[in-house]
């Protein structure tokens, strides 16, 4: 499906650029703002999952359980993030894929960077975000990311993708 | 090479080396992985005849196929004629017959060798297709509980019954929970990759102590989540168990361990059997498929971790089997399966989920900081700082049991008792002849 003119297009590039600026940024409070109540962040476990409640994920979260995460990301005695890990994200090919009354899917890619310690890990996919229209603006049904190595053995993923 | 080992396990402290040293690491492959009972998988991850499902034993790439007739055989993955992996890594189904990519050997599922192309090149040939090394390799010995499987590259040992010896009522109440008395395997397998010597994890998994220290960071964050909601707010089943971890160390002091011969072990359940209407539709189905009285014995066998040394640790209460696979004396592969109790409400199943995404995954809340912590000692270790790694905690008030022993929470009994057995694979003396603390290990 084609955007319908450039200003959507525009609208909803910036969108995905300021989510993924908050998240580099450690900007966790704001990031859980653009969910709406009911709204999910996931990482299948498998290729093509179709199902978060009845196969296991690499993150499954509601807003509960995304807030436990900024939580304990903050804390002072959150070791394994001495030193905290620092994340690049890089967007690209992004599309429409559908466009409702309520809202709107769009498909991207990205390419992450990851450092802390001792390490620099690359994770790359795709992302699905399930938008809804709210105002002006844009509210996080659900994101969904498809890691190309979701099916690898993983050292721990801290920060949210 | 022969390497020293005597003098490094005491009674109450192991010396560094055990930790560090490779070519330890490569001996424990032998005597220790080369010997003993090890979990390979649960028979429902090879439902129909042909499906296969590998994994490693010790350093040996194994693979789990159930033949034709319905019995599951434990092989090596490889192909007797150039030793090309038979099937590749993972799990699926290799049809009515083994057949390798390489050259077309063709073999049953129970490894015997079916066919060979150009059959009369052979003839006249020192090659003899009807001997059975021409077959797949079998390992020497396969056994299973319950529908769970365990394979020894020993001929020798005990049986696995005498193996698992105490703990085997964990894996027996593992099954009992459902209302059909049977578990399956379901839900897809998290990995995860520990910098660290396996053994600093099977430590980890009875340390009660280290929980409101290491973590923190988790207890914290899921108490502030539950302050945060409206007053009087049950707490939710995904704060309980986080902020149980937070529990003050005189809670972990009531908490009951026990060690049993050969390094197993299991500890006393920390979680309140819960009332939301999730664990009473559970408790029910339970109910009507035993009965009230049975039902109440089978939920009142409430286990945190269980150890069966060194290959994996059931979780009984949540369902799931985290299996333990050493890669090398610093790095370790911990898989984590869940299991459906068949009978029960899907809702059930669900919670398995819940409880290994929030705990047991990758991107666990409560597991990074354990990670760091392996990792720090591990490091630690690789210094001169020190030699010793203390083990000291309530040494010498074990209570002895039959074919074990037993300890209030936070004592150190079951580090002990793992290199009490440990010790005994590998040769070492303990510089003990009797010694209850030291464990009894065969």
């Amino acid at each position: 499906m084609n955007f319908r003119d450039w200003n959507e297009q525009q609208d909803l590039t910036q969108f995905l650029h300021h989510e993924a600026r908050l998240l580099d940024e450690h900007r966790w409070d704001e990031w859980q703002r653009l969910f709406t109540p009911d709204g999910l962040y996931w990482v299948p476990l498998v290729h093509g999952q179709t199902d978060h409640l009845n196969h296991a994920s690499l993150f499954c979260e509601d807003a509960l359980l995304r807030s436990m995460r900024a939580r304990r990301l903050e804390q002072a005695r959150a070791y394994s993030q001495q030193p905290p890990t620092r994340t690049v994200h890089v967007l690209g090919n992004i599309a429409l894929e559908s466009r409702d009354d309520v809202g709107c899917t769009v498909r991207s890619t990205f390419l992450l960077l990851e450092w802390r310690k001792t390490e620099q890990r690359t994770f790359g996919g795709s992302v699905l975000h399930t938008l809804r229209r709210a105002g002006d603006g844009w509210r996080i049904r659900t994101k969904r990311v498809d890691l190309l190595n979701c099916d690898a053995p993983h050292e721990a993923l801290q920060v949210f993708m | 090479m022969t390497i020293d080992l005597q003098g490094l396990v005491q009674p109450d402290r192991v010396h560094k080396r055990v930790y560090t040293d490779p070519a330890i690491f490569e001996l424990e492959m032998d005597r220790v992985f080369g010997q003993v009972w090890i979990y390979i998988g649960h028979e429902s991850q090879v439902p129909k005849p042909g499906d296969y499902f590998t994994t490693r034993l010790g350093r040996e790439p194994v693979m789990m196929v159930r033949h034709a007739d319905g019995q599951v055989h434990v092989m090596f993955n490889r192909c007797p004629h150039k030793g090309a992996k038979l099937v590749p890594d993972g799990s699926g189904s290799a049809g009515k017959f083994l057949r390798c990519l390489y050259h077309g050997w063709t073999f049953k599922c129970d490894g015997s060798l079916l066919s060979v192309p150009l059959r009369s090149g052979y003839e006249c040939t020192a090659l003899d297709l009807k001997d059975p090394q021409y077959g797949v390799r079998k390992v020497a010995r396969v056994a299973t509980h319950r529908g769970f499987v365990f394979a020894s590259l020993s001929a020798d040992g005990p049986k696995l019954k005498e193996f698992l010896g105490g703990v085997a009522t964990s894996l027996d109440n593992f099954c009992d929970r459902a209302p059909e008395g049977e578990v399956e395997v379901a839900g897809g397998v998290q990995r995860v990759i520990q910098r660290n010597n396996w053994k600093i994890f099977f430590e980890n998994l009875h340390d009660t102590i280290h929980a409101v220290a290491t973590h923190e960071s988790s207890w914290r964050a899921a108490k502030e989540e539950h302050e945060a909601m409206p007053a009087s707010t049950p707490k939710p089943f995904e704060v309980v168990i986080v902020d149980g971890n937070g529990e003050p160390l005189e809670f972990w002091e009531k908490l009951e361990l026990k060690g049993y011969d050969h390094g197993h072990g299991f500890m006393e359940g920390i979680f309140v059997p819960p009332t939301d209407p999730v664990s009473l539709a559970y408790v029910a189905s339970l109910e009507a498929a035993k009965g009230a009285k049975r039902a109440e014995e089978i939920l009142r066998v409430n286990r945190h971790n269980t150890i069966v040394y060194p290959s994996c640790s059931p979780h009984t209460s949540f369902q799931q089997i985290r299996v333990i696979r050493p890669l090398s004396v610093d790095r370790t592969l911990v898989e984590i399966f869940s299991f459906r109790l068949k009978g029960a409400p899907e809702a059930t199943f669900q919670r398995t989920l819940k409880y290994t995404n929030i705990v047991n995954s990758p991107s666990s809340n409560v597991m990074p900081d354990d990670l760091e912590a392996y990792n720090r000692v591990q490091e630690g270790l690789g210094s001169n700082g020190g030699d010793w790694v203390s083990m000291h905690r309530a040494a010498g008030r074990d209570q002895p049991l039959p074919g074990g022993r037993g300890s209030n929470g936070n004592s150190e009994m079951p580090s002990r008792n793992m290199f009490a057995a440990w010790a005994g694979y590998m040769g070492v003396d303990t510089g003990v002849k009797t010694n209850e603390h030291a464990g009894s290990a065969k």
